[in-house]
């Protein structure tokens, strides 16, 4: 039970993480409609807001955030990953989320210390 | 004083001697143990030994892997022309090859994570960043941006410590 315990407080919980970044997302842009000059503040506040709540999380991991925010015009846009991690304690959340005028797409990567 | 010396002396011959009679047992998955019987390590975990190191003893080599990025994407998308489906095929390939070129470079002790966008040129406006929390002492990154006539790509590679 002990080994348990100790297993779910030092792993990576995709769920609490996805939600962590929808939340930041939300909250940064909502309904705003892409405008050029305020992307820059988008990026670095989704990211930020992202950083604060992990470390917040009080967990033995380094963290990577990775924030893109693409204008809708129908261009398309591929994203992949890979890793070279220990599988067992590490882990990784994207999430995809868009408004009418913007796609978002944010990439989470837990490394495990 | 003259005793500890000799106590001294004999604990290292007697940790030189087990040294030697037992070369290596990890790898080999079992070993002799003081009666002469043969022990199954096989489904005990293998304990390693404490290294006391608190440092990565080389960096992560970021020109090296920049170089790869670079000729990795030239090599994939000098000619191509945007499509959905290939490029999708592409940013799995190029992470592929990436990452097992990255593994080659034997950097011990180094997670890492590599991430590729390639995305179609339409006149859109678009914003990538990126912030870590991490030891700037020992981790790092390195990025490579291309385009051509129908797309951009931007490779990333984060190299984490392992402590």
């Amino acid at each position: 039970m002990d080994d348990y315990q100790m297993e779910e407080k030092t792993a990576f919980i995709v769920e609490e993480v996805s939600k962590i970044i929808k939340d930041s997302v939300e909250t940064a842009i909502g309904e705003n409609s892409y405008k050029h000059s305020r992307v820059n503040q988008w990026t670095t506040s989704v990211v930020e807001q992202c950083l604060i709540q992990l470390s917040k999380l009080a967990k033995p991991f380094k963290y990577i955030v990775n924030c893109i925010i693409m204008q809708k015009n129908g261009a398309g846009l591929q994203t992949a990953s890979t890793c070279f991690w220990d599988n067992n304690t590490d882990g990784s959340c994207t999430v995809r989320w868009e408004n009418e005028s913007m796609y978002v797409i944010v990439s989470v990567f837990g490394l495990a210390i | 004083m003259v005793t500890m010396t000799t106590a001294y002396s004999v604990f290292f011959s007697i940790t030189l001697n087990s040294a030697k009679d037992v070369p290596n047992p990890v790898s080999t998955g079992f070993s002799l143990n003081e009666q002469g019987n043969i022990e199954d390590h096989t489904n005990t975990a293998a304990v390693m030994e404490n290294t006391y190191q608190l440092g990565p003893s080389k960096q992560f080599p970021v020109s090296a892997v920049s170089d790869i990025l670079k000729e990795e994407t030239h090599n994939n998308l000098q000619e191509v022309k945007y499509e959905a489906q290939r490029c999708r095929e592409l940013t799995l390939t190029l992470c592929e090859g990436i990452r097992n070129r990255v593994k080659e470079l034997l950097i011990p002790r180094y997670k890492t994570v590599v991430l590729v966008h390639i995305g179609q040129l339409n006149g859109q406006g678009m914003q990538i960043s990126s912030r870590c929390l991490w030891d700037p002492s020992s981790d790092t990154f390195t990025s490579y941006s291309f385009k051509n006539s129908s797309l951009f790509c931007s490779a990333t590679v984060y190299g984490v410590y392992f402590e």
